[in-house]
């Protein structure tokens, strides 16, 4: 799982902080209430999460509650892998 | 149509000629017909001309009978044939049939109070020779621009910034405020402009300068009385306003053609021209490659409808990269959209045409409520009126269709219902500020010291009347629309400036103060009307028969040309390239190079398809290019402008004084 967030923080910052390089994101901190990302780019971050770990998001799945926050987002791949694996 | 400029002195020293040639040099664009220049011992006045009234006899600067009171002016007064026979009245006798004399002897008969007479567009200088005064006024909405500073004892003002700085004698530095009101509000808001000490005078207010102080008064009020309802007679008062408001605008001694969006407004402002001129009615569009942008089917059926005469302009991402720096040379300011430069090329083929005066549909969202933005306010204060609500906030996935998936989804109604709250007079804009401020986001640290201490939004609400409180929430919309983007950005750098890029005058028929008190007075159901919030109701009711029912019914689009890809996906321009380059940034100080490579990298991978990337290229390109074209001086336009020819005037007097320099 750490390994999720910290791939996702790099990927955060290189996309969506490239401008702000002293921002400090803390892994629960929400990322669409500090400005982070919006909702294009939510769509972008279900891009990546989609490429670099093989999961589909589905329309009901774009919540905060699933995507709002590194750990959110972290946590959320995780429980899809092991879904998709049990499967 | 045309350019004014001038310069007054606290001391009778005299007013170069050369001077007031170079401004008049550097507004040639407005006025390609003639020119002219007078000067007293304190004063100098320059005037360029685009004939449409009068064009044997209308040549400016303009004097009353004996040679006291002088004018310069842009724009149109059109009741001035109404106003005329009251003056003979009193004694004033006309040497002319324009409208420029009627200015002179109002202004003799009326002083100050003249302006509460006029119904047009327009923005004069006034020297008055008996009291050595000069009153400068600008119409109520801000169509026409006048600009001026205060240096060294004098007062220096034109249509354009360009005419100030090319006296040389108006130091040309940036306003980093009115820069960031910019990339809060879409513009600097009047009277702060993007540069430091050149002031705007606000529409709807006038100044008068003597003995080298200047005093500014506001003659016209935005208000918006309490409502009740509809008036049983509302459709009539609207057809009358309608029909006098474009007659009116149909007086000139030139054919007057119609711009046409394919949007409500602008048909309704062409097929009121064709029942009102003599002539074929020739109309232009743009219309666009790419089909989320482009309306032409429904100019087409316009077209067909009204018969008139049709000419298109195509846009493809490359025209709008091919014309960006003249564009932003001549809006003279930043700006976070492209979509200026269409207008751009249409006053080019309008002006190929043959055509110097159009009617345009701008001003009917402001007063019957038909941008999205108001929808938009409805829906939030709905949703957070009961915040447990889990249906309201889907409202918002309707609201925007043309977003595609990321218009909607609980991410996208968590931004609205986070945006603010309802007890903030700014409610309805903060949205829009918020998106568009994450510009700021690329401010170079030494941006961010030069604003320490200052808030674009709180000096916004700071500036705001004391009514504005006692309005409804859509009427403070409706208000804050006006001040905000209406007069400082829609008139200007989409109106004023880039018809006047090429000799085109612009007239707005939806801007008759008549008809904005009319629908500043109607309840606000009459205009967003029923659950599905239908917008501009009343226009729609009215309009049948007059537009095609395609056109009728149609919800509004917004006006929007491509940004990024314009820049990016086609062949590389150096001039983008040197624009973004980071010794030129440093230089501006304005972006920060490392934040710009990033977005820079973004752009060129095709990765910035969102809203905040968009407008932050376009911010950072215009914003260099500004820059380097009027402070920085890598780009040398600002010196390129030729002084005009003292000997070439169609005016041409000179004191004695300023002779002898």
């Amino acid at each position: 799982m750490t390994e999720i967030l910290e791939r996702t923080r790099a990927y955060v910052r290189d996309n969506f902080l490239y401008m702000r390089p002293d921002f400090v994101l803390g892994d629960d901190d929400p990322l669409l209430a500090k400005g982070v990302i919006d909702s294009m780019g939510v769509m972008e971050v279900i891009g990546f999460l989609t490429s670099e770990f093989g999961i589909a998001v589905a329309d009901e799945e774009v919540t905060e509650e699933n995507l709002g926050s590194l750990s959110a987002i972290a946590r959320f791949v995780t429980r899809k892998a092991l879904k998709t694996e049990a499967a | 149509m045309c350019g004014i400029a001038g310069i007054a002195r606290r001391e009778p020293n005299g007013v170069n000629p050369d001077v007031l040639a170079r401004m008049a040099g550097a507004l040639r664009h407005r006025g390609p017909d003639g020119y002219g220049f007078y000067t007293s011992p304190r004063v100098g006045l320059a005037h360029v001309r685009l004939s449409i009234i009068d064009l044997a006899r209308g040549a400016q600067p303009l004097s009353n009978e004996d040679g006291q009171v002088w004018i310069v002016y842009n724009g149109e007064v059109y009741n001035y044939r109404e106003l005329r026979p009251a003056l003979e009245r009193h004694g004033h006798v006309f040497s002319t049939d324009s409208d420029t004399e009627v200015l002179v002897h109002a202004y003799e008969e009326w002083g100050t109070a003249m302006l509460g007479r006029l119904n047009g567009q327009f923005a004069f200088a006034i020297y008055d020779r008996r009291d050595e005064s000069v009153f400068l006024a600008r119409d109520r909405f801000g169509v026409r621009p006048l600009f001026y500073a205060q240096q060294g004892g004098a007062l220096y003002f034109g249509s354009e910034v360009k005419a100030l700085f090319a006296t040389g004698e108006v130091d040309a530095a940036p306003d980093y405020a009115g820069i960031d009101e910019v990339f809060t509000l879409w513009a600097a808001r009047p009277p702060r402009t993007p540069f430091r000490g050149v002031s705007a005078l606000e529409p709807g207010c006038w100044a008068v300068w003597k003995d080298g102080a200047l005093r500014v008064r506001r003659y016209y009020e935005l208000e918006y009385p309490d409502a009740g309802e509809e008036p049983a007679d509302a459709l009539v008062q609207l057809d009358d306003l309608m029909r006098t408001g474009v007659d009116l605008r149909m007086r000139a001694d030139v054919p007057v053609g119609g711009y046409l969006s394919g949007g409500l407004d602008s048909s309704i402002t062409c097929a009121l021209a064709t029942a009102s001129s003599p002539y074929q009615v020739r109309t232009f569009s743009v219309t666009f490659d790419d089909p989320r942008f482009d309306e032409s089917a429904y100019q087409r059926a316009v077209a067909e409808q009204i018969r008139s005469r049709h000419a298109v302009q195509p846009i493809g991402e490359a025209a709008v990269a091919d014309v960006f720096p003249d564009v932003v040379w001549h809006t003279e300011t930043p700006l976070v959209r492209t979509a200026p430069a269409p207008m751009y090329l249409l006053s080019r083929l309008t002006r190929d045409a043959g055509i110097k005066v159009v009617l345009t549909g701008e001003g009917a969202d402001e007063l019957f409520l038909g941008y999205d933005l108001f929808k938009e306010t409805v829906v939030r204060e709905f949703c957070l009126r009961q915040p447990r609500s889990e249906r309201r906030p889907r409202l918002f996935d309707r609201l925007y269709p043309y977003m595609g998936d990321g218009g909607k989804g609980e991410f996208w109604r968590r931004f609205f219902l986070q945006a603010g709250s309802p007890d903030d007079p700014l409610f309805s804009h903060l949205p829009r500020i918020q998106l568009t401020s994450r510009i700021k986001d690329f401010y170079a640290p030494a941006m961010r010291d030069a604003l320490a201490g200052w808030n674009a939004e709180a000096a916004l609400r700071d500036s705001l009347p004391p009514a504005f409180k006692r309005w409804s929430r859509l009427n403070r919309a409706a208000y804050l629309e006006m001040v905000t983007l209406l007069s400082p950005y829609l008139l200007s750098s989409q109106g004023d400036r880039m018809g006047m890029a090429h000799g085109i005058e612009g007239r707005f028929p939806f801007l008759d103060h008549r008809l904005f008190e009319f629908a500043a007075a109607l309840p606000e159901r009459s205009k967003l009307r029923g659950g599905r919030l239908r917008e501009k109701d009343i226009l729609r009711r009215w309009a049948g028969g007059i537009v095609p029912p395609m056109v009728r019914e149609r919800s509004k689009q917004p006006y929007r040309a491509p940004d990024v890809p314009a820049f990016f996906a086609g062949e590389r321009r150096e001039y983008v390239e040197e624009a973004l380059r980071a010794p030129s940034l440093e230089e501006a100080g304005i972006f920060d190079p490392g934040g710009v490579d990033g977005l820079v990298r973004r752009c060129r991978a095709g990765m910035a398809t969102g809203a905040r990337e968009n407008q932050a290229l376009v911010a950072v390109l215009s914003t260099q290019l500004w820059y380097h074209q009027f402070l920085g001086g890598r780009d040398g336009r600002a010196s390129a402008s030729p002084p005009l020819s003292l000997e070439g005037a169609d005016v041409a007097l000179f004191a004695e004084s300023a002779v002898a320099q």
